[in-house]
Order: C-alpha cells, then sequence, then structure tokens
C-alpha cells in the first residue's frame, strides 16, 4: 500500500508525461533522421546519391539549354534512409531534423528538394564542365596547394594533359 | 437539432484505421500516437472507432497491394461521407521503397480522393499530429 502512495504522489508531483505537441514545443532526438536538404554548391555531381536511393528519390538531369545540371529530390518517396548522405562524398546531400512532413495533396509534386548546379567552362580550352567543389579538393588531398587549386578549373581531359607532362 | 449536431461534430472526428498492405512500420506509430497517454491524439477532440460506418476521417497505411486491393476499396467505400483521407508513410503516397513491385498496385489516390499526405518511412508521431490538424481543418469545411 504505502509503495503503491508513493508511486501515486511521485506521478502526480512530475506533472503530465503527455508532449505537449501540437500546442507547444516537442523534443527532437539527436539525429533523428528527417527531411533532405541538398547543397548545390558542394555537389561534384557524381551522381552516387542517385544510384543508392533506396526510395528512387533523387534525380540529376541535364536542363533543355544545356546550361547544367538540375538535381531534383521528391520527399514524398524518401525512406529517410540516409543513404544518399553516407555515400556522398562531399556530403552536399544531409539529412536535416526537420520532420515536418504534412502536407495538402495539391502540393504532392510540388513537395521537392531542388538544385542547380551550373556549369563553368574549362580554364584552357573552355569546355562546359562540372564545377570541381572545393569540399572534394578536401577529401582528395591532405592539404590543397597552388598547384592543385589550378587543376581545379581544368576539365578532366586538359586536367589528365598537365598532370602528365 | 441538425445545426448543433454539426456544430459538435466539428470538435470530435472520429478516426479510422486501415492497413493497405503496411510493413507495420507506420501502423506503430499510429498506434504510439492514438494509444499510449504520450501522444494523447484525444486532446485535439479525435477518438479511434473500430467500425469504418463511424469514422470521420480515414488514416491508410500501406502500398495498396494486389492482395488487400480490393477489400480496402470495399472498406473505404463503406465509411459515409464527408470524410477525410489521410496517407500516412511514403508507401501509399508513392509507393516508396516497394514502388516497382510487382505485388503493389499503388499509389493510393489513383483509387482513393486523398486529401493529406504525410511522408516518411515511418513519419514520426507529431507528424502524424501535424497530418491530423491539417485534416480537422479540412473536416470542418466538409460539414
Ligand atoms: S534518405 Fe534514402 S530514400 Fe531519402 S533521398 Fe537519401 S538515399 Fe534516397
Ligand atoms: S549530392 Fe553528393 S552524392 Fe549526390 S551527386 Fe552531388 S556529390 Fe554526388
Ligand atoms: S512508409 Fe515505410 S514504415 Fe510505413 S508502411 Fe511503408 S515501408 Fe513501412
Amino acid at each position: 500500500m504505502s509503495s503503491f502512495l508513493k508511486i501515486a504522489i511521485r506521478n502526480l508531483l512530475k506533472g503530465p508525461s503527455t508532449d505537449p505537441y501540437p500546442f507547444g514545443e516537442t523534443f527532437v532526438p539527436k539525429g533523428l533522421r528527417g527531411k533532405i536538404k541538398y547543397n548545390a554548391k558542394a555537389c561534384v555531381a557524381c551522381r552516387m546519391c542517385e544510384h543508392v536511393c533506396a526510395g528512387g528519390a533523387i534525380q540529376i538531369r541535364e536542363v533543355a539549354d544545356k546550361s547544367g545540371l538540375e538535381f531534383i529530390l521528391w520527399h514524398n518517396t524518401c525512406a529517410f534512409c540516409g543513404l544518399c548522405e553516407h555515400y556522398c562524398p562531399t556530403k552536399a546531400i544531409r539529412l536535416t531534423e526537420d520532420y515536418h512532413t504534412a502536407h495538402r495533396q495539391e502540393d504532392k509534386y510540388r513537395y521537392v528538394e531542388k538544385g542547380f548546379i551550373k556549369y563553368v567552362n574549362c580554364a584552357r580550352c573552355a569546355t562546359p564542365m562540372v564545377p570541381i567543389a572545393f569540399e572534394l579538393l578536401n577529401v582528395a588531398h591532405d592539404q590543397v596547394n597552388e598547384d592543385i587549386e589550378k587543376l581545379r578549373h581544368l576539365c578532366p581531359k586538359c586536367r589528365q594533359e598537365r598532370a602528365l607532362r | 437539432m441538425k445545426k448543433l449536431l454539426q456544430k459538435i461534430a466539428k470538435k470530435s472526428p472520429w478516426l479510422y484505421r486501415i492497413n493497405a498492405g503496411s510493413c507495420n512500420g507506420c501502423d506503430v506509430e499510429l498506434a504510439t500516437t492514438a494509444c499510449i497517454p504520450r501522444y494523447d491524439i484525444e486532446r485535439l477532440g479525435c477518438k479511434y472507432c473500430g467500425s469504418p460506418k463511424h469514422a470521420d476521417i480515414v488514416l491508410i497505411t500501406g502500398p495498396l497491394t494486389a492482395r488487400v486491393k480490393e477489400k480496402v476499396l470495399r472498406l473505404y467505400d463503406e465509411i459515409p461521407d464527408p470524410k477525410v483521407t489521410v496517407a500516412i508513410g511514403v508507401c501509399p503516397i508513392s509507393g516508396g521503397v516497394f514502388r516497382d513491385s510487382y505485388a503493389i498496385t499503388g499509389p493510393i489516390d489513383n483509387f482513393i480522393p486523398v486529401d493529406v499526405n504525410v511522408p516518411g518511412c515511418p513519419p514520426r508521431p507529431q507528424a502524424i499530429i501535424d497530418g491530423i490538424v491539417e485534416a480537422i481543418k479540412i473536416w470542418e469545411t466538409r460539414l
């Protein structure tokens, strides 16, 4: 009896255990896998995310006027598995802790994350190419020196020629 | 009398759950949202009911497998109008990870008029509450 009373009094003092959401703030556990955020500046268009995506949510396509690549992610088929972030070499694609996914039916096909990678021209031959993100240099090299920085602005072909010279 | 009933009904939609072949992940989250005091959906005036005839807001999980399709559609037709339909999880919305399977006949909005989508695999209880709040707003306009 006394142990029961103890529990009852303790529970009374503790207050309600109901999460106040949606009338108040709720908790977000650290590392919650929520909606994807994409950063076109860091993306090198390797398409690894598109390849590993469990939900088939990602598409990377060249735009009609061939000025760059368009990245589209449809949240409505993303399984929050995190494979894209895991395999992305530059972490241009990340899962946020934003779990607010409810939306009306009319927005179903507008519920996307978009990005655009504009081609730059090779510093030597002016061929359009995907800009090489600084983040990639940091993954590939311990230290980024001036030579590497120069190679960064060349297309793969010129880069090869320069490197073999 | 009818006016009064309408006014009351606005504040207390009854929820009904249809499992259209889900992996059970979303159903566990739904059960969590409904049945444990932590997320207590009854604060919004909602209540789960066991019969489609009593339902106002329908929550559907699962990608509409070929095996349950007819049963789900029959069940859905038994729910009296007006009703609000909420798709829970990426499965009913797009097929999710099962999208290319031969056993899937969804997405569900090819057969059933969906009003609110709550993607996630599964969505967490707070996201489901968001969806139900949205559904209640639509419910109030339908009465
Ligand atoms: S979290 Fe998984 S399903 Fe979502 S975009 Fe990334 S790889 Fe695709
Ligand atoms: S987001 Fe990452 S994995 Fe996807 S194409 Fe860009 S760099 Fe590659
Ligand atoms: S959305 Fe994910 S958790 Fe929900 S039923 Fe489909 S596979 Fe299962």
